[in-house]
């Protein structure tokens, strides 16, 4: 850092976080909102936030194995997140479908249709691990930048 | 011209400008650190709205297909040039008079308005349901308490206005010159109605909880800002900045100006107060309660905020 502070490297220090749920059981969901923010693992001293809306988006949470019905306005939602951005596949649904794996409803994996970037498995991830992923995807959206 | 000069070193230096982003943002960080100790969480880094705003600048703005577009990349640049002219106008007990030609009250009141009928008009521009279901609380929100709003500044020219042996003055110097002479009127039982219905008023003009029913995220996705991306909404987040320095001061100016007449001490006085306002005033009541549904948040005005500044407004003219 020189006499100009570095802007992207300051940037990577907001990342805001946006959530689909492509057809999860809500157990990934769960983990998400609440373990994720309570003050035990608070991921807002990353800079992260989470918020309503998918425009303002850096980060996606994608979880669920992308049912048949959900699936368009899926793709259509992370159309919706302006670039650059990452996306992290939360829970083993994304990855190969889960429990539902063998079901005709489900399309995954999740990546035939949306570039994935980290993948954090688990039914449902521990809490530790979603940060994990989430600081992993950082990492990526700083080259990004 | 030196004090055409003047007035434009003041919108954009200090008290507006630079200054007031700046100290904007910095009691944002400072709420929002305040708010995650009271949870006991780490929190966010102090600077942490700064690097918000930088992070904007990277991103992409995206205009919807449905939106107007020249509408919709323009208008938050009204709300913010409204609210630096805003912070110019507003004096700081020793440190900042404004220019007499442009330190007026109404002229503030009609200033303070702007930010929401921007938020109104880029969220019915943006062509999205959430962004009109927001243009309309936002509607709901500004009649219920522009009319209490009003009343305050009425009871604050008048009281001024009569001690200096007129009728009611509306200058910001004048009003701050008398409460130094004669004593704030925080301490002066009539005004106290008047004070009351301010502090309902704050939180709704600035949309924090229990009031930010326009912008919840939970239930419209943040209103009239879904559609925005990147730089555009960042212009959002430097205009409420600043409209929450603006008002807060505004606060600080009608009821409680007295400070030391040394500037550097007059300065910090008036930084502590802000202090005070924003942690008692917003963090603290941000915290502690839900956030209201639009028809309860109405009646709600209709009856406490109105009521008290209608009773100010009667009690000044009458003693
Ligand atoms: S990974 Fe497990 S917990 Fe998560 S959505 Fe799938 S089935 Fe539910």
């Amino acid at each position: 850092m020189g006499l100009i502070p570095d802007f992207k490297q300051i940037a990577t220090r907001s990342p805001w976080i946006y959530r689909i749920n492509a057809g999860s059981c809500n157990g990934c969901d769960v983990e998400m909102a609440t373990t994720a923010l309570i003050p035990r693992y608070d991921i807002e001293r990353l800079g992260c936030q989470y918020c309503g809306s998918p425009k303002h988006a850096d980060i996606v949470l994608i979880s669920g194995p992308l049912t048949v019905r959900v699936k368009d306005a899926v793709l259509r939602m992370y159309e919706e997140i302006p670039d650059p951005k990452v996306t992290v596949a939360v829970g083993v649904c994304p990855i190969s479908g889960g429990i539902f794996r063998e079901s005709y409803a489900v399309l995954a994996p999740i990546d035939q249709y949306i570039p994935i970037d980290v993948n954090v498995p688990g039914c449902p991830p521990r809490p530790q691990a979603i940060i994990a992923g989430v600081a992993k995807a950082i990492a990526i959206w700083r080259e990004r930048l | 011209m030196s004090n055409q000069i003047a007035i434009l070193l003041a919108v954009l230096l200090f008290p507006g400008g630079v200054f007031a982003l700046a100290f904007g943002l910095a009691m944002k960080g400072v709420d929002r650190r305040v708010a995650a100790r009271l949870q006991s969480r780490v929190g966010p880094p102090l600077l942490q709205p700064f690097f918000d705003i930088i992070k904007l600048g990277f991103k992409r703005t995206m205009v919807p297909a449905a939106a107007n577009q020249t509408v919709f990349l323009y208008t938050p640049l009204v709300g913010v040039v409204s609210m630096l002219i805003a912070a110019a106008l507003v004096p700081i007990t020793s440190v900042y008079a404004p220019d007499p030609a442009i330190g007026n009250l109404l002229v503030l009141l009609y200033l303070l308005m702007i930010p929401g009928i921007v938020l109104m008009i880029a969220g019915s521009a943006s062509g999205s349901p959430y962004g009109a279901i927001g243009f309309s609380r936002e509607m709901a929100l500004m009649i219920a308490y522009e009319g209490p709003l009003v009343l305050i500044a009425a009871a604050v020219a008048i009281r001024t206005g009569v001690g200096m042996g007129g009728w009611a003055t509306f200058s910001l110097n004048d009003i701050v010159a008398y409460q130094q002479a004669h004593g704030s009127f925080l301490f002066d039982p009539v005004m106290w109605p008047a004070v009351a219905a301010f502090c309902f008023f704050y939180p709704a003009n600035l949309g924090i909880v229990p009031f930010d029913i326009p912008e919840a995220e939970t239930e419209v996705l943040e209103g009239p800002l879904l559609e925005y991306s990147g730089p555009v909404l960042a212009l959002f987040k430097i205009m409420s900045a600043l409209k929450k320095v603006v008002v807060l001061s505004l606060g600080i100016a009608l009821f409680f100006p007295a400070a030391p007449a040394n500037i550097a001490a007059g300065f910090l006085v008036w930084l502590i107060k802000m202090a005070v306002l924003m942690l008692v005033g917003i963090t603290a009541v941000r915290l502690s309660m839900g956030r209201m549904r639009i028809d309860q948040a109405f009646v709600f005005f209709l009856k406490w905020p109105l009521l008290l500044a209608v009773a100010s407004l009667a009690v000044v003219v009458v003693v």
